[in-house]
């Protein structure tokens, strides 16, 4: 069995691309999928450490995980071609109309 | 794992074999299909249909144009569109060809085989939850047909392949429902378990869950976009569909994805409502012991299984020429408002008639 | 012979981590939005394969299914639909230098607290629940859909309910403004 340190480390470096890409993409779909990588980050780290302490609480969050993931996307696309409609683009840099 | 050294060598021989089988065997279905499709609607139309293509004098009922045309169409001009999008055009073949397979290495092709002090089942992959491996693997094929169309730079590819994929996202809904009925009959996800279960004639899910065969037979043409439901496809409105700019190997490629997936969803036809591999009236799984040689069963079983499946590769090529093609929006409303509603339906029955069966 | 076992487990644990940071490097780093999504698809697939390493068939088959199969085929309509162009890189508000010590950084930072700071273990969980045990259990599937459907059934049902609500605010948030008839 690999040590369960392994996969924390893995998920970690997920985690952090995934926040990377959060910041620094400008690209509103960029966005929604780096936060994609984030929550699977997370839950490699439930699934990872349900096994290592010997239950399955883990494996059930991580499907509760993903059910909110897709609403998340659902929504969040829905709101991108909203906003594609209305302002015909996706750039962050431009959509700042609250910032003045 | 619980395996001895012993056993993980053999098992992991037994793998490769299994895989070398079931990859040939995979391979050996366009070719059939192609002349299939030719000869069955030759026959019912009273015509002759290819017959000229042999060895030397043999015609063998012009099976070998198959073989002419394979080659005809390996060795044609590759012609690469000047504004596709590179990469994802000469990937997009394999994302379709993929999943096909690796859904073929998870159907039970027969039963286990009790031999060097192991167990060697006949499913190249043997998972616990075969059955959503299945699902899980077959909604990636989607992925193929959308960069294939994408990925052309044409606008009729980009428009058959969004019609191919909301079809398939849409069906495979249906599909997935249809299953579910004989899932919770048999108490089991494992394919091999729900074979097992199926020991008796009545007991095959065609009987004891007609509605979910019914649904299941459309789900399965729309899945693979086979007529009646072959609108990506539409000669007359999208030229030919998201494989409009490929050539050569690469349209091979297509048809290979196309057919093995029909063989798929045959083959998963058999196992979740004919019993796969268990023949009426007899006892496969006893024939190793009466017989006295191991693999009497399997082969048996195998057999048994694959004349299943041709039953429905042949009604595929039925109902092709015979169900004119649907209009888009009836084959939308046909998944979206009749198939859902009464799959959901069907399943919420199932399970309050269990239930009552089994707490009664 | 567990050496050899133990060698194996290793190797596809260590390439799987290899193509799955490399994937996600390439989802955060290509221009291209497509080009995105298949990386990511890809990364899905593997980490599903990463649970089924560590005994969770149940939800390595949800994640391909769900994961793979449903959302990034919606990223990938919505990408095509809108025709999105390759992403112009430059003129970002932080340089190369700067992103790159940031992540490494972040990735440091948090290695050292997942893994020096790790805590009371005690009464996480019993242990009850090792792979030998779920398999006398029935197997993996049975104990979770157990745990979910009487544990938490209340969770669940809330799950379905948000997800009703998602169906409806998609619709009404991209349905395009219907003109009113003109009053006659």
């Amino acid at each position: 069995m690999v040590p369960v340190d392994f996969y924390f480390v893995l998920a970690c470096l997920i985690f952090s691309l995934g926040l990377f890409g959060a910041l620094f993409r400008r690209n509103l779909i960029m966005v929604l999928m780096s936060i994609e990588l984030m929550l699977n980050a997370v839950n490699l780290v439930f699934v990872a450490a349900g096994r290592a302490i010997g239950n399955v609480d883990g494996q059930v969050m991580v499907l509760f995980v993903i059910t909110v993931a897709a609403c998340e996307a659902a929504v969040g696309l829905a709101m991108v071609i909203a906003l594609f409609r209305k302002y015909g683009t996706i750039n962050t840099d431009i959509l700042r109309l609250l910032r003045g | 794992m619980g395996l001895t050294a012993d056993e993980f060598t053999i098992q992991f021989i037994a793998t490769l074999i299994k895989f070398a089988i079931v990859a040939g065997l995979l391979l050996q279905i366009p070719p059939l299909m192609v002349w299939a499709e030719r000869r069955i609607p030759a026959m019912m139309q009273r015509r002759k249909g290819p017959n000229r293509v042999g060895i030397f004098k043999w015609r063998i009922y012009g099976l070998m144009q198959s073989l002419a045309d394979t080659i005809k169409l390996i060795f044609k001009e590759e012609v690469v569109p000047e504004g596709a999008q590179k990469a994802f055009y000469h990937l997009a073949p394999v994302f379709s060809v993929f999943p096909a397979f690796l859904i073929a290495m998870a159907i039970p092709y027969g039963p286990d085989i009790h031999a060097f002090g192991t167990i060697i089942p006949l499913s190249v992959i043997r998972v616990d939850v075969g059955f959503l491996f299945i699902f899980a693997v077959s909604s990636l094929a989607v992925y193929g047909i959308t960069i294939a169309g994408w990925a052309s730079n044409n606008k009729y590819s980009l428009l058959g392949s969004l019609r191919a994929s909301a079809q398939m996202i849409s069906y495979e809904i249906p599909l997935g429902m249809s299953l579910i009925p004989p899932v919770l009959i048999y108490g089991s996800l494992d394919l091999n378990k729900i074979v097992e279960a199926q020991n008796h004639f009545w007991k095959w899910g065609v009987f004891l869950s007609p509605l979910s065969f019914v649904l299941f037979l459309i789900a399965m043409f729309a899945e693979t976009n086979r007529a009646p439901f072959d609108l990506a496809e539409a000669e007359g409105e999208l030229v030919a569909g998201f494989h409009t700019e490929y050539t050569s190997a690469k349209f091979a490629a297509f048809f290979l994805g196309e057919y093995v997936g029909m063989f798929v969803l045959s083959c998963l036809a058999s196992t979740m409502f004919f019993g796969g591999w268990q023949i009426p009236f007899i006892d496969v799984q006893k024939l190793d012991e009466l017989t006295g040689f191991i693999g009497v069963s399997a082969i048996f079983g195998h057999v048994t299984l694959m004349l299943k499946a041709t039953f429905f590769m042949w009604l595929y090529v039925w109902v092709r020429w015979t169900v004119p093609r649907f209009r888009y929006d009836q084959l939308m409303s046909l998944g979206w408002k009749y198939m859902i509603p009464l799959g959901l339906v069907n399943v919420v029955l199932t399970a309050v008639v269990l239930a009552a069966v089994r707490f009664s | 012979m567990p050496d050899f076992s133990i060698l194996i487990t290793h190797g596809v644990f260590h390439l799987f981590a290899a193509l799955i940071t490399l994937c996600s490097l390439m989802v955060v780093v290509s221009k291209h939005p497509v080009k995105s999504a298949v990386f990511l698809v890809v990364d899905l697939f593997l980490l599903a394969g990463l649970y089924a390493s560590l005994d969770s068939h149940f939800v390595a088959a949800i994640q391909v299914l769900v994961y793979a199969g449903a959302i990034l085929v919606l990223f990938l309509f919505v990408i095509m639909l809108l025709n999105l162009q390759p992403e112009e890189l430059k003129g970002l508000k932080f340089s190369a230098v700067e992103a790159g010590t940031l992540v490494i950084s972040l990735i440091g930072f948090l290695i050292t607290i997942v893994t020096a700071f790790k805590g009371d273990q005690t009464g996480l969980g019993d242990g009850s629940l090792d792979p030998a045990a779920i398999e006398t259990a029935g197997g993996n599937t049975y104990v979770v859909a157990m745990k979910l459907l009487t544990n938490y059934i209340w969770p669940f049902e809330l799950a379905s309910i948000l997800i009703l609500m998602a169906i409806v605010a998609a619709i009404v948030i991209a349905k395009k403004d219907q003109k009113k008839p003109a009053a006659q």
